[in-house]
C-alpha cells in the first residue's frame, strides 16, 4: 500500500508509452506524451511527501521577524553576517592572484548569461534590425564565449572550481543550491561548442545572408548557452533542465523549413524520442533523489558512496544512462539521428554533430564519475561490458550505414553515430586513459565533423545537393571543399599523426582486442563512405549509378536546388579549414586531456599517466595505418561495386534491405526500440550486477 | 496514506488509461482536459498546492486551448480539401 | 516492420522495464517517510533568509534560480520557434476578420469576464512570494483573459486589442530582464542571481528582495509568450 504512488508514476509512464508506439495521430501522440510528462511529476510528488506534514507555506509566519529562533538558525548556518564578509573580502584583497582568480571564477556564469541576454535582445529587436547585424552580434558573441571558455581550461588546470550561484554555498555538506562545476574537461567541451557556434554563424553569414530573420540567431545563441551550462553544471536537475533546453531548441531548429514533409517527419522523431529521453532522467533524477535527499552529483555520489549497489542503483544509472545515449545517438537510440541530421541546416547541424552528440556521451561520463563510480565501482565490470557492447554496436552500425547512404547529409549523420560510438567505448573502459582518449576523441573529432559538415554546406550552396549520385563529377570547381573532405575523411580513419589519431590510440590501448578491431573496421568504413562520395563528386570516378546505396526520401534534399555562384566564398570556406585545423592540432593537447581526465576521476586515484611520446607505439600507428589502408580499399570498393562479383552478395541482399527499411520509420517503431533498448541495457546490468 | 489519498490515486490511474485509450482526438482532448483536473486534485490532496495551480493553468486550460485550436485547424484543412 | 511486430516487441520490452522500474522504486523510502536533508534544511532556512512565506518560491527563484532561468527559456525559444515556424509556412492571402459569435449578451459577458481574469492573474502572480502560485501560474491566468476575448466570439476585438510587437518585446524584457537581475548580483560583487534589494518584511507584498523582480519578469515573459502562442494558433485557424 506505501508503495501505490510510485506504482502510480509507473503506471502512467508504462501507458503513455504504450500509447506512443501503438498511436496512428499526432495529436494523439503528443497528448500521450502529456500523460508520461504527469507521471514524473507524480513521481516527484510521491518521492519528496512526508506524511502530515503540509506545503511549506508560512502563513502564521510573524511579520518582521525571523522565521526560525536564533538557535536553530545557528545550527543550520545561515549566511554569514555582513561584518564577517568584509573580513573575508579583506582577507581576499590582500593578495593579487586571490583577486585574479576570483576575477576569473565570475567568468563561470557568464558564459551562460551572455548569450542569454542577447539572445533576448535579439528577439526584442528583430523587428527593427537588419538579419546580417544579428548575425554579426551573434558570432561575435559565440567568439568571446570561446576565448572565455579557454581562459577557464588554463585556470582550472590546477584546481577545479565550484561556482555557487545566488552565493549560496553548501552548509555542513549540504548543497542548497545549483553550482557549476568547472574543470579542464568541462571546459573543453565549452569551448569547443563556442569555437563550432562561431563558425557555424560565421558560415550562415554567407550561407543564409539575409535570408533567416534574427529569430535564428537568437536561438543559435540559446542553443549554445545549453549547451554550455550542461557541460559544466554540477547539480543533476540542473543538467536536465539544460538538456531540455537543447532539446526544444534543437527540435526547432531542425524544422526550420517545415513545410517540407520530410523535415517535419525528421524534427517529430526528434522531439518525441529526446522527450522521453529527458523523462526517462527525471525518473533517475526522482529515485537518486528520494535516495540520497540531494541533487548536488558530488554529494549524490558521497551518499552513495558507502553502500553496495541495490535495484535502486542499478535502475537509477540504467534511465539516466539511456536518456543520454538517446541525446548521444547510441545503438538502438540512434535512429530519430539521421533523420534529424539530414534535414536540419547546414549551420545548425555542425553544432549537432560536432558537439550535442557528444554532449549525451559527456553526461553519461560525468554522472558514472560523480555520482555512481562510488558505489558502482564494484560491479565494474558490468558496467564495462553492457556500455562496451553498445559502443561497438553503435560504431559498426552506424560506419555500415555511412557506407550505404548517397546523400553526404545522410552520410555524416551515420558517420556521428558511429564516432559516438568510438567516443562511448573509451568511456566504456571507465579508466583514466579511456576518459582521457574519449575526451581528445570527442573534441577533435568533433571539431573534424563540423568541418566536414560545412565542406558538405559548401556543395549544397555551389551544387544545389548532397546527394554524391546527383553531383557526380560536378565538384571539380571546389578544390577548398574537395581538401577539407579529403583531409577529413582521412582523418576520421584515425590515421596519425592528428588529433583523432591520438585519441583512439589513447582508447585502443585499454581495450581488448576485439575491440581494437572494431574500431579500426568502423572508422575505416565511415572514412571510405567519405572517400567515395568525394571521388564521386569532386572527380568524377566510379560508377553513375550504384543500387547499393539509399536513395534519400523524396523531397528530402529536393529543395535546395538551385544552383549558386559560390565567387571568393570565404566565409563558406574559411571557417571549415579553421575547425579542420584546430581539430588536426589537438594531436598535441594530450596533457591537458590526461589532467582533465584525473580531474574526472578524483574519486578513484588512478596510476599517473605517461607523456604522448609512450602513447604513441609502433602497434597503434600500424593500427591507424591498416585503418587507413582498408578505408581507401573500401572505397575503390564503393565506387566500382558491380566489378567485383562477390559470392555473399545474395545473402547479403535482404540483410541490406532490412538494415535500410528499418531506419526508415515512423516515431512508435523509434519507441518501441528505445524501450527495447532501456529494458536491455537495463536487465543486463541486473543479471550482472546482481 | 489516507483513503483519500488512495482514492484520487485510482482515479487518476483510471484517467490516464482513457486519456490513452481515446484514439479519436476530439474525445482525447476532452477526457485529457477532466484528466487535468483529477491531476490538480491529486496535487492538492498531496499538499502541493503551487504545482496544482500549475497544473490547473497549464494542463486543464493552455494546453487542451491549443489543442482544440490544432484540432480545429486539422478540420478546416480536411472540409477544404 | 510490421505494426503487429513492433507493438508484440514492445510489449515485451515494456513489461521488462516496468519489472525493472519496480525493482526501483522497491529501493525508496515508503511513501511518506522521505527524510531528505536538503528540503527540511530549507524549510527551515528560507522564510527567515529570504523573507518569503512561500517556501516554493524562494527556492524556485533563489536557491535554484538557474533552473528556472533555464526552464524560462525552454518557454521563450519554443514560442519563438512556433512563431518562425508557423508564420514560415502561412499564406499571406488574408481573410477579413469575421465575428462568428453572434449573441450580444454572451458577447458582453465573455468581454466583463476578461478584466476579472486578468486582474485574477495580476493578483496570482504579485502574490506569489506569500501564497501558492507565481510568475507562471499568474502569466497563463492573465494570457487566458486575452483568449476569452477571442472564444466569446469577438474576433475582430482580439485583433484589434493585440499589440503583436509590444507582445514579443514583452516576452523578451520578462526573459531578458531575469538575466539582468542576476548580472545585477555579479556586479555588485557576489554572484549570479544573489539578492542584491533590500529584503523588506515577510508576508508583504513587496517583500524578499529580488525574488519579487524575479517573479514579476516570468509573469511578464509567461503571459505574453502564451498570448503569442494562442496568436499564432489563431491565425492559423482562421487563416484556413
Amino acid at each position: 500500500m506505501s508503495y501505490l504512488p510510485y506504482a502510480l508514476a509507473g503506471w502512467l509512464f508504462m501507458i503513455g508509452l504504450y500509447g506512443i508506439v501503438t498511436s496512428r495521430h499526432l495529436v494523439h501522440l503528443v497528448v500521450c506524451l502529456s500523460v508520461m510528462q504527469s507521471s514524473t511529476y507524480v513521481f516527484f510528488l510521491a518521492v519528496g511527501y512526508r506524511e502530515g506534514a503540509s506545503a511549506p507555506i508560512f502563513k502564521d509566519y510573524p511579520l518582521g521577524k525571523p522565521a526560525v529562533d536564533r538557535r536553530q538558525r545557528d545550527r543550520d548556518g545561515a549566511a554569514p553576517r555582513a561584518r564577517d564578509r568584509d573580513l573575508e573580502a579583506r582577507r581576499h584583497r590582500r593578495s593579487r592572484r586571490a583577486e585574479a582568480e576570483a576575477a576569473m571564477t565570475a567568468l563561470v556564469p557568464l558564459l551562460v548569461a551572455i548569450p542569454l541576454i542577447v539572445a533576448a535582445l535579439l528577439v526584442a529587436a528583430a523587428q527593427r534590425i537588419h538579419p546580417l547585424v544579428a548575425n554579426v552580434t551573434a558570432a561575435a558573441v559565440a567568439a568571446t564565449v570561446t576565448v572565455l571558455a579557454v581562459l577557464l581550461i588554463f585556470r582550472t588546470s590546477h584546481a577545479p572550481i565550484d561556482y555557487w550561484f545566488g552565493g549560496w554555498h553548501p552548509r555542513h555538506g549540504i548543497a542548497i543550491g545549483i553550482a557549476f562545476h568547472v574543470e579542464p574537461l568541462g571546459a573543453g567541451v565549452a569551448a569547443a561548442t563556442g569555437a563550432l557556434a562561431t563558425a557555424a554563424l560565421l558560415f550562415s553569414l554567407e550561407y543564409f545572408a539575409e535570408h533567416v530573420q534574427p529569430y535564428f540567431h537568437a536561438l543559435m545563441l540559446i542553443f549554445l548557452a545549453a549547451m554550455i551550462g550542461f557541460s559544466l553544471s554540477g547539480d543533476l536537475f540542473n543538467m536536465f533542465v539544460f538538456f531540455e533546453l537543447m532539446s526544444i531548441i534543437g527540435f526547432g531548429l531542425t524544422g526550420y523549413r517545415i513545410e517540407r514533409r520530410s523535415v517535419l517527419q525528421g524534427a517529430l522523431n526528434f522531439g518525441v524520442t529526446n522527450t522521453i529521453a529527458a523523462f526517462l532522467i527525471m525518473f533517475g533524477i526522482g529515485l537518486l533523489y528520494g535516495r540520497t535527499g540531494a541533487l548536488n552529483l558530488q554529494q549524490i555520489g558521497e551518499t552513495l558512496r558507502h553502500r553496495q549497489p541495490d535495484g535502486l542503483v542499478v535502475v537509477a544509472f540504467t534511465v539516466l544512462a539511456v536518456g543520454f545515449l538517446v541525446k548521444a545517438g547510441a545503438f538502438p537510440f540512434h535512429f530519430w539521428l539521421s533523420d534529424a541530421y539530414a534535414v536540419a541546416p547546414i549551420p545548425v547541424c555542425v553544432l549537432f554533430s560536432g558537439v550535442m552528440s557528444d554532449l549525451g556521451l559527456h553526461g553519461l561520463a560525468r554522472v558514472y564519475w560523480d555520482a555512481f563510480s562510488g558505489t558502482l565501482g564494484g560491479h565494474d565490470e558490468a558496467v564495462k561490458g553492457v556500455l562496451l557492447v553498445v559502443g561497438c554496436l553503435s560504431a559498426l552500425v552506424g560506419a555500415g550505414m555511412a557506407f550505404l547512404q548517397a546523400s553526404l547529409k545522410r552520410m555524416m549523420a551515420f558517420v556521428t553515430i558511429a564516432h559516438i560510438g568510438a567516443g562511448l567505448i573509451g568511456i566504456a573502459l571507465l579508466s583514466a586513459r579511456g576518459l582521457a582518449g574519449a575526451t581528445v576523441y570527442m573534441v577533435a573529432d568533433g571539431l573534424v565533423r563540423g568541418a566536414l559538415f560545412l565542406a558538405v554546406g559548401v556543395i549544397m550552396y555551389g551544387l544545389g545537393n548532397p546527394n554524391e549520385l546527383r553531383v557526380f563529377g560536378r565538384g571539380r570547381g571546389m578544390p577548398v571543399a574537395a581538401i577539407v573532405l579529403l583531409v577529413g575523411a582521412v582523418t576520421t580513419a584515425a590515421v596519425p599523426p592528428f588529433g583523432p589519431f591520438v585519441g583512439r590510440t589513447l582508447i585502443s590501448q585499454s581495450a581488448p582486442g576485439i575491440v581494437t578491431a572494431v574500431l579500426v573496421v568502423s572508422g575505416a568504413l565511415g572514412a571510405a563512405a567519405l572517400l567515395r562520395a568525394s571521388a564521386r563528386i569532386f572527380l568524377g570516378l566510379g560508377d553513375r549509378r550504384d543500387p547499393l546505396l539509399v536513395a534519400p526520401p523524396t523531397g528530402e534534399d529536393e529543395d535546395e536546388g538551385e544552383e549558386r555562384p559560390i565567387g571568393l566564398g570565404l566565409l563558406l570556406r574559411l571557417p571549415a579549414i579553421l575547425l579542420l585545423a584546430a581539430g588536426l592540432g589537438l594531436a598535441f593537447a594530450t596533457g591537458l586531456a590526461d589532467r582533465a581526465a584525473l580531474h574526472t576521476l578524483r574519486g578513484a586515484k588512478p596510476p599517473p599517466l605517461p607523456s604522448l611520446s609512450q602513447h604513441v607505439t609502433t602497434a597503434s600507428v600500424a593500427y591507424g595505418v591498416l585503418s587507413g589502408v582498408l578505408a581507401l580499399g573500401l572505397a575503390a570498393f564503393g565506387l566500382y561495386p558491380r566489378r567485383l562479383r562477390l559470392p555473399g552478395g545474395r545473402f547479403a541482399a535482404p540483410l541490406l534491405a532490412g538494415a535500410k527499411a528499418v531506419h526508415d520509420g515512423v516515431p512508435g517503431e523509434y519507441v518501441a526500440w528505445l524501450t527495447f533498448g532501456a529494458a536491455a541495457i537495463g536487465a543486463a546490468l541486473a543479471l550482472l550486477i546482481r | 496514506m489516507t483513503a483519500l489519498q488512495a482514492m484520487t490515486i485510482a482515479l487518476v490511474a483510471l484517467g490516464g488509461l482513457a486519456v490513452v485509450l481515446a484514439y479519436d482526438p476530439l474525445r482525447q482532448a476532452i477526457v485529457l482536459g477532466i484528466y487535468g483536473v483529477l491531476l490538480v486534485i491529486l496535487f492538492v490532496v498531496f499538499q502541493a498546492p503551487d504545482v496544482a495551480l500549475s497544473e490547473l493553468v497549464a494542463g486543464s486550460v493552455a494546453f487542451p486551448l491549443i489543442l482544440l485550436a490544432t484540432l480545429a485547424k486539422l478540420h478546416g484543412r480536411r472540409e477544404d480539401e | 516492420m510490421s505494426r503487429r511486430v513492433r507493438i508484440r516487441g514492445f510489449l515485451v520490452s515494456a513489461l521488462v522495464l516496468a519489472a525493472l522500474l519496480g525493482w526501483g522504486f522497491a529501493g525508496l523510502p515508503d511513501f511518506g517517510h522521505f527524510a531528505g536533508e536538503y528540503a527540511q534544511l530549507l524549510n527551515r532556512v528560507a522564510t527567515g533568509e529570504r523573507h518569503a512565506t512561500n517556501v516554493v518560491t524562494s527556492i524556485v527563484f533563489d536557491y535554484r534560480g538557474v533552473d528556472t532561468m533555464g526552464e524560462e527559456f525552454i518557454l521563450f525559444a519554443a514560442v519563438i520557434t512556433v512563431g518562425m515556424l508557423l508564420r514560415e509556412t502561412r499564406d499571406e492571402g488574408r481573410r477579413a476578420p469575421r465575428d462568428e459569435v453572434r449573441s450580444d449578451a454572451i458577447r458582453l459577458f465573455g468581454v466583463s469576464m476578461v478584466g476579472a481574469t486578468v486582474l485574477l492573474g495580476l493578483s496570482i502572480v504579485a502574490h506569489g512570494t506569500i501564497t501558492p502560485g507565481g510568475g507562471f501560474q499568474g502569466g497563463v491566468v492573465c494570457a487566458s483573459g486575452l483568449a476569452l476575448v477571442y472564444a466569446a466570439g469577438s474576433y475582430r476585438a482580439y485583433r484589434a486589442a493585440g499589440p503583436y510587437e509590444f507582445l514579443e518585446l514583452g516576452e523578451s524584457t520578462g526573459a531578458g530582464g531575469y538575466v539582468a537581475i542576476g548580472l545585477a548580483g555579479l556586479a555588485a560583487g557576489s554572484a549570479l542571481l544573489a539578492n542584491v534589494l533590500p529584503l523588506g518584511t515577510a508576508g508583504e507584498l513587496n517583500s524578499a528582495g529580488t525574488i519579487t523582480m524575479l517573479n514579476a519578469g516570468v509573469g511578464l515573459e509567461v503571459s505574453a509568450a502564451l498570448v503569442l502562442l494562442f496568436h499564432e494558433f489563431l491565425e492559423e485557424v482562421e487563416h484556413r
